[in-house]
């Protein structure tokens, strides 16, 4: 692992919250539109946002053994996924900077900030596992 | 965009179980990659940040590790329609360990700006506006 300064993480902010549009003004939403375009620009300018899409409302929710298709996500909810940006930056901390600049936070936007991992914890572990078996029949 | 709920399918499974299901995961990511279906995919650090409030003067751990609604990962699929989008996401193996997945269309405009397209319009215009004048600024 690099340990020099110029080392980037990559981070995920999801947008939580499709309906924080209702009852602002339309002088409200004039500002709050310009400053995210504003702010999804500046980003990519700066090359810290490598890419970021909205997310249509409607979609579907697929779970369980018998694969049921349901409609969803709940299509007016705060916690609902809007959107996402995709960051590459020098660590969690400058993610949580540009999280705190999101024009939507004032009007009841949630940002999550999660790490992009490299690979997935769980094939992580059953690689454990299965090296440990390694270990076990050798011994 | 598929997005996986519930990161901890694997816990209560044995070593073998767990391996069988990676396998199986692993040879359906594969089997998609190979069908030029994905466009991009990664696991997410089960840490991460939730930042709220004017300014995101609240900043929260999370998200919940233990909550089944979790987001673990995405995945951006090549697909035609929502139906293809979803035939996908049924095939998934770790559905029958408790999985969830909310697959999304991805949108080129955001819905709450495609509500306001008059506002969109000005703030275009706008930014061309101020883009001239700096470039007459400049000359």
């Amino acid at each position: 692992m690099s340990t020099t300064s110029t080392a980037k993480s990559d981070y995920l902010l999801l947008f939580r919250g499709n309906v924080w549009d209702r009852g602002l003004s339309p002088a409200q939403l004039q500002k709050v539109v310009s400053d995210w375009m504003a702010w999804f620009e500046r980003l990519k300018a700066e090359g810290k946002c490598v890419g970021g899409n909205p997310l249509e409302d409607e979609g579907k929710v697929i779970s369980g053994k018998q694969r049921t298709v349901a409609d969803g996500p709940f299509a007016e909810s705060k916690e609902a996924i809007g959107g996402y940006f995709y960051l590459t930056v020098a660590d969690e901390k400058e993610a949580i900077e540009i999280a705190k600049q999101c024009p939507g936070l004032e009007y009841g936007s949630v940002v999550e900030v999660r790490p992009v991992a490299d690979e997935c914890s769980i094939k992580q572990r059953a690689q454990e596992y299965s090296n440990h078996e390694l270990a076990g029949a050798t011994a | 965009m598929l997005l996986f709920r519930g990161p901890h399918w694997d816990r209560g499974l044995t070593p073998d179980q767990l391996q069988q299901a990676m396998d199986k995961v692993m040879a359906w990511f594969e089997g998609l990659n190979e069908g030029g279906k994905i466009k991009s995919a990664q696991p997410l650090g089960t840490q991460g940040r939730i930042i709220s409030g004017t300014n995101g003067r609240f900043v929260l751990d999370g998200p919940f590790a233990e909550s089944k609604e979790a987001v673990g990962g995405y995945l951006v699929l090549h697909a035609a329609n929502l139906n293809e989008a979803v035939e996908i996401a049924r095939s998934m193996p770790t559905l029958s360990y408790g999985v969830s997945v909310e697959v999304r269309p991805i949108l080129a405009e955001c819905p709450i700006f495609q509500r306001h397209p008059d506002l969109v319009q000005r703030a275009s215009e706008r930014a061309v506006q101020a883009e001239q004048l700096w470039v007459a600024a400049a000359a």
